[in-house]
């Protein structure tokens, strides 16, 4: 496992010049090269690659998988950046390119056609090498790129998954020991379920999509033990579009991790049973938020009285407008880790098979609703947010596309304008033939008229094909 | 950084050429690294032998860069090694660099280039921390993934890893169902787009088909506003009082009568929690926990007898005198800090075995400011436990059976007075003396007999005072003892205050009767010579007329009003004012 690495110094510089690169690339957008709104943009960006090339002798940018590096600096997400990061990515990959290296001896004249040609769509077929050439044909001299298959190994997503793998039956396993220790009055180990947690941050700010791909895991074991790591996971993967520390994440991952602790103080009859609930059962299972609350107080091991996780546990089924349950009497304004875990709950119960709920939906169908329901009493900003990580249509997806393939969905765009067209396993040809191997198909591809190559029709229920999408997705 | 190892790897089996490694190099930078983490350890931030020794490991470090492109070294119990040579060793477990990172499963470490200029201060921390932590909170492997250092690395023997099973990916799916599922959905599609040519409603009811407007970035896509709005709510997150949020949330549940067991559950958290709080300094917290069962337990229907015991066991907890006590450490020691009307709105809450550390503290104590705080929460306290305040006249402690005597004569306690009779004749001067003044203060006609024993006291100050009661009570039956005193040997070698004090009671409390007694010392010249008593007998008779307030004993100072002995005549010029 590597971590980030670089000073703080190229950090900013990596953010920093990631912002020139969107702003030079709107200006150019909306006007004219001469423009002096562009010529400014441009002044900048130079400016600043200047700076970096002359302080490190080259700055090369490279897309692996969810980040960016600036040389050998991982440049972390977060709020403020996100959406600039995303733009840059979603051109880059667009026509294939993994990485941009900038040499000494750059010149300012370079970079509106540079940045130009990033803005044209990208050929059909092969855009990688149609962009090299049209490169290799303009007054750019000291900009190179390489292709993103030269960029991301294979073999680094394989680790990532493996280590991802790990990481969430070591997690599963260890909500399973919880909840049964919890169930016959036993002392937690509280050691390892921080552990856990930190694997979980660890997993998803190293590679995000390979932990979103466990969460598409649906039989790996009982509903509430992987319903819990779930939850944390989309949690975690939340604070950290939200610019969160890492040790805040770590808050919020544990916190979510235990936010249906109070089940294990619920008969168990009801948990399971299949169907419709009584009111009075309904009645029932509405306590566990309170009896998690009460459960952590139970809890030792922790540095501190767990305080954000309690709340996050009695928390995560009260409405924005306060009402849900628990009821309150006293003031209370649910906390913005709670409200995170209820968006995360809210996602992952939607699209799980529970013994007392209905059909899972499909996951694009879930944010919709999640989205559109103000009955649903969800942070309407934290529900944009899940949707900026998990895109339209989030990882598991089975799609029909308009080719009548079916297809899962394996990665998001990064690119907040294209979050509608992920990258996608195809996994059976128009006529329902499963294919072999699945194929890799990016939806953001576009023919030269600015038309998708291929799009998503419809999204549909695997179970009505007898899939497992993890199938497809984590081996 | 965080790699797991595998639990069997151990140093043994390395293929490792140590003639190539630094050993010798090596073993030096841990002796200093010992140094270091000691002197971490020893002494503050800014002291220059802990400067020095870290400035020494930086050295340690620079010189080895240039033989070594990281350093990786193996951990065991007791040694850490480099290759197979052992590089440092310790006998004591307590100070161990190796145990330190043993017992917690760390088995490899690395250091990587950079670490002594920009982490060596973090890293010595988590090991000051790691060292200080208790077996049943964080371990090093927390503390060293919440540092997140870059430059020390470290493999540990992974317990999570023990049994699980790794997902793995199924089959895919069946040729023919799928074929069939897709068919069918084609043809659903098909039927869909056909009522939709139609017009038909049923078209628009398909939420699993794509619309364009789905599409509308508006919809998903944070705007500057929303970032805003999330940067803000991130830091009201980061400073938001958790505590007293889950408080909120116990109180609104132990409000809800229906369900007993779950009350009592509460309740016994908050018995856990409030000293929790006070340890932390959480004064404020801790009295918004009373204020809250304070008010639970007047809200009709709340709680049933037994919640309102299990409620009151929390108050008296906090009350007792080992409580106080802790109370008290902690405002000297600082833990607690607290302004006055915060303390006070505290101490309001305590029960009645509170009185007894308090009034002792409030006896004590230098602090101008705190000492009115513990007299004014004592004087609340016993106001709502009178009994209690009664009971402390009996306390050993002559600090608290002096105190309880004068707050209950501050108060005006009149039940007090047999307890003030026994505390009359404490073993202790300054218990008896309180205790006269109370006497005084309560005009407790019950303590008469023993206080007129206290006329007697072996101790000055308290004969003075027993004399000064009984001329404040106006209390006419001592006044055959006073006059006993005046006329016997005792009175005569006692020294002027005595002799005023027992004079003017007797001249207070014997009224007219008592005139000729005190006419003749002042006046009379006795035996053969002719001799008058001593000047200071006289002066004391002379006062003890002034108190009278008749014809007879005006006139009886006034025959002295011109007496030769200067102490006399001036005493008797005062009589005469202060009956005039």
């Amino acid at each position: 496992m590597t971590d980030s690495g670089g000073g703080p110094d190229l950090q900013e510089l990596g953010r920093k010049l990631l912002t020139a690169i969107f702003g030079a690339q709107s200006a150019l957008k909306l006007y004219p090269v001469e423009n002096e709104t562009v010529q400014h943009a441009i002044t900048e960006l130079h400016t600043l690659v200047d700076g970096i090339v002359k302080q490190e002798g080259a700055a090369e940018v490279r897309v692996v998988g969810d980040f960016f590096f600036l040389n050998e600096t991982r440049l972390r997400l977060d709020l403020s950046n996100f959406s600039t990061f995303g733009a840059f990515a979603g051109a880059l990959s667009g026509h294939g390119i993994g990485a941009v290296e900038i040499i000494h001896g750059v010149e300012r004249s370079e970079w509106a056609p540079f940045i130009s040609m990033l803005l044209r769509p990208a050929a059909e077929a092969e855009p990688f090498a149609h962009f090299s050439e049209r490169l290799a044909e303009a007054p750019v001299k000291h900009i190179t790129v390489r292709p993103s298959t030269e960029v991301e190994e294979p073999h680094e997503d394989e680790e990532a998954l493996t280590a991802a793998k790990r990481t969430y039956a070591q997690s599963v396993k260890v909500v399973q020991n919880v909840m049964g220790d919890l169930r016959i009055g036993k002392a937690v180990n509280v050691r390892k379920v921080k552990r856990s947690v930190q694997g979980i941050v660890d997993q998803v700010l190293s590679n995000e999509s390979s932990m979103v791909t466990m969460t598409t895991l649906r039989d790996f074991d009982e509903y509430t033990f992987t319903h819990s790591v779930n939850v944390s996971i989309f949690s975690v993967i939340v604070g950290q579009r939200l610019g969160l520390e890492r040790i805040s994440l770590y808050e919020l991952g544990l916190g979510a991790l235990f936010h249906d602790i109070g089940k294990q103080r619920i008969d168990a009859d009801i948990i399971n049973k299949p169907g419709s609930l009584t009111d009075a059962e309904w009645a029932e299972l509405r306590k566990h938020p309170t009896e998690g609350l009460l459960l952590l107080f139970q809890m030792h091991g922790f540095t501190d009285v767990p305080y954000r996780q309690m709340l996050m546990a009695y928390e995560h089924h009260m409405k924005v407008d306060l009402t849900g349950y628990p009821r309150n009497r006293r003031e209370r304004e649910p906390s913005l880790f709670s409200r995170i875990v209820a968006v995360a709950d809210a996602f992952d119960a939607g699209t799980s098979v529970r013994s007392y709920q209905y059909e899972p939906w499909p996951p694009d169908a879930v944010l919709q609703e999640m989205r559109d329901n103000p009955a649903r009493g969800l942070d309407p900003l934290l529900v944009k947010v899940l949707i900026s990580a998990t895109g339209v249509y989030p990882v598991g997806t089975l799609a029909i596309l308009d080719t009548h393939e079916l297809a899962v969905v394996s990665r998001v765009n990064p690119d907040p304008d294209l979050l509608h067209r992920p990258t996608v396993k195809v996994i059976s040809d128009p006529m329902g033939f499963p294919l072999p191997e699945p194929k890799v198909v990016d939806l953001a591809q576009s023919r030269p008229d600015g038309n998708p190559v291929r799009y998503i029709i419809k999204t549909t229920d695997p179970q009505k094909y007898g899939i497992r999408v993890s199938d497809y997705l984590i081996s | 950084m965080t790699e797991n190892a595998d639990p069997a790897s151990a140093p043994e089996g390395l293929d490792w050429e140590d003639d190539r490694l630094p050993v010798e190099r090596v073993r030096s930078l841990f002796v200093t690294l010992g140094k270091a983490f000691r002197a971490h350890q020893l002494y503050d931030e800014n002291n220059p032998v802990r400067h020095r020794f870290v400035e020494s490991l930086k050295g340690e470090f620079r010189a080895l860069w240039s033989e070594l492109e990281r350093l990786s070294v193996h951990v065991g119990e007791e040694r850490i090694y480099l290759g197979e040579s052992e590089v440092y060793h310790s006998e004591s477990r307590k100070d161990s660099l190796a145990f330190l990172f043993f017992k917690d499963g760390v088995r490899e470490i690395t250091f990587l280039p950079g670490i002594e200029e920009h982490e060596l201060g973090t890293f010595l921390g988590v090991l000051q921390k790691a060292r200080k932590l208790i077996p049943e909170s964080d371990d090093l492997l927390t503390v060293l993934w919440e540092a997140e250092m870059r430059y020390f690395r470290y493999q540990y023997v992974d317990l999570l890893a023990e049994g699980v099973e790794l997902p793995e990916a199924g089959p895919g799916a069946d040729k023919d169902l799928l074929q069939r599922a897709l068919a069918a959905e084609d043809e659903e599609m098909a039927t869909q787009e056909q009522a939709a040519a139609q017009g038909r409603e049923e078209a628009a009811d398909t939420p699993q088909t794509v619309q364009q407007e789905d599409f509308n970035p508006t919809l998903y896509v944070l705007d500057p506003r929303d970032m805003d709005a999330l940067r803000s709510e991130i830091q009201k997150e980061m400073s938001r009082d958790t505590r007293t949020d889950v408080l909120k949330a116990l109180f609104d549940r132990l409000e809800e009568s229906g369900n007993r067991e779950r009350q009592s559950e509460i309740l016994g958290i908050l018995e856990v929690l409030l000293p929790n709080f006070l340890s932390r300094g959480k004064l404020v917290a801790a009295t918004n926990v009373l204020l809250e069962l304070r008010r639970l337990e007047e809200l009709e229907g709340a709680f049933d007898e037994q919640r309102k015991a299990e409620s009151r066991g929390i108050l008296d907890e906090i009350s007792t005198p080992e409580a106080v006590g802790e109370l008290m450490q902690a405002l000297y020691a600082g833990t607690i800090r607290a302004s006055s009307s915060q303390l006070s709105n505290f101490l309001q809450f305590l029960r009645g075995q509170a009185l007894a550390p308090l009034l002792k503290e409030s006896e004590v104590v230098q602090h101008q400011e705190l000492q009115t705080v513990l007299r004014t929460a004592v004087q609340g306290i016993a106001g709502k436990n009178r009994e209690a305040l009664i009971a402390l006249l009996d306390e050993d402690d002559p600090l608290i059976a002096a105190a309880a005597a004068k707050l209950a004569a501050e108060m005006r306690i009149a039940g007090a007075g047999p307890a003030l009779a026994r505390l009359l004749a404490h073993a202790e001067p300054d218990v008896r003396l309180a205790a006269v003044e109370a006497a005084v203060a309560l005009k407790a006609a019950s303590v008469a007999h023993a206080l007129e024993e206290r006329l007697e006291d072996p101790e000055r100050s308290v004969r003075i005072a027993a004399a000064r009661a009984f001329q404040a009570l106006h209390y006419s039956p001592v006044a055959r003892t006073l006059s006993g005193m005046i006329r016997s040997k005792v009175i005569r070698n006692a020294d002027i205050s005595e002799k005023v004090a027992v004079f003017e009671a007797y001249g207070t409390t014997a009224g007219a009767d008592g005139v000729s007694l005190l006419d003749g010392i002042l006046n009379r010249r006795g035996g053969l010579l002719g001799k008058r008593e001593s000047t200071e007998m006289r002066a004391a008779a002379a006062l003890g007329l002034g108190r009278i307030h008749t014809p007879e004993a005006r006139a009886a100072l006034e025959k002295a009003a011109h007496d030769e002995d200067p102490v006399v005549r001036s005493n008797v010029r005062r009589a005469l004012r202060e009956d005039a």
